[in-house]
């Protein structure tokens, strides 16, 4: 249910060339070890097209965001919140691997109603590895790997 | 010919039955390897090039006996071989929910 605009959470603006000032920055890594724990929760009681549905379902439009095309500036905003997502789990303790990483910039795409698409691909050789990464008007705002990956799925 | 005996399942397998990968299930063939993704279990499988290529088949094809034939052509077997082979694969692949079986009428 689309809530009004005075009772929509505050969201850290990341539109911009500035930098966050140290509120909007706390308020921006809070918010994103807050879907760092709920990717996490879900993880592990849903599948993983369930735990996409459950975090992009953050807001009303935000589940049909995914499927329009993002402008330059979605772009943008995207790359800026993958960088904080990387910086600020980084720090964090217990798993914030590729797929954790990549739940909760879709969570934070999908809040501010950024089209992304979460892939997921697999290299064979030399040996076998998964990697999960997130695009935005097809191009990668959390890092894609080594370029080793072929892709598996797009969520 | 068929491999009914011996399967785990719960299901009969014959040279009728069609095989189909669900929707909760990728997969990507490499060079050296198919690898599976089931999306419901987040659990990855790998095949070897042989057993990508059954999958291959099976899923392009209307039956798990078509499917035999043009692997053991492919392959230069006997049909009985390669659908005994077939038949493992699947009853692999149905334990870990990466195919569903429709059980062809008559079966």
């Amino acid at each position: 249910m689309l809530r009004p605009a005075s009772e929509r959470p505050r969201l850290a603006p990341v539109s911009g060339a500035q930098p966050l000032g140290p509120l909007a920055r706390a308020r921006l890594a809070g918010e994103i070890v807050g879907a760092c724990l709920k990717a996490r929760h879900y993880l592990r009681e849903a599948p993983i097209e369930s735990v996409i549905a459950n975090l992009r379902a953050a807001s009303a439009s935000a589940a049909s965001a995914a499927a329009r095309n993002p402008t330059p500036t979605n772009l943008e905003q995207a790359r800026r919140l993958g960088r904080a997502v990387a910086a600020t789990l980084r720090l964090l303790p217990g798993d914030t691997r590729c797929l954790v990483r990549s739940l909760v910039l879709t969570r934070l795409l999908a809040r501010r109603e950024i089209p992304a698409r979460l892939v997921i691909g697999a290299r064979a050789e030399p040996d076998f590895l998964a990697h999960a990464w997130v695009e935005c008007a097809g191009a990668p705002v959390l890092s894609p790997g080594d370029g080793s990956f072929a892709r598996l799925v797009e969520l | 010919m068929g491999c009914e005996q011996g399967i785990a399942t719960s299901l009969t397998l014959g040279a009728a039955s069609r095989v189909r990968v669900p929707e909760h299930v990728v997969y990507r063939s490499f060079p050296a390897e198919t690898v599976l993704l089931n999306l419901q279990s987040g659990t990855y499988h790998g095949l070897n090039t042989t057993a990508g290529r059954m999958l291959e088949e099976l899923e392009r094809t209307d039956s798990l006996g078509r499917a035999a034939a043009v692997i053991a052509d492919e392959f230069g077997q006997t049909r009985s071989l390669v659908q005994a082979d077939i038949c493992e694969l699947c009853r692999s692949l149905l334990e870990r929910g990466l195919i569903e079986v429709d059980a062809a009428p008559g079966l």
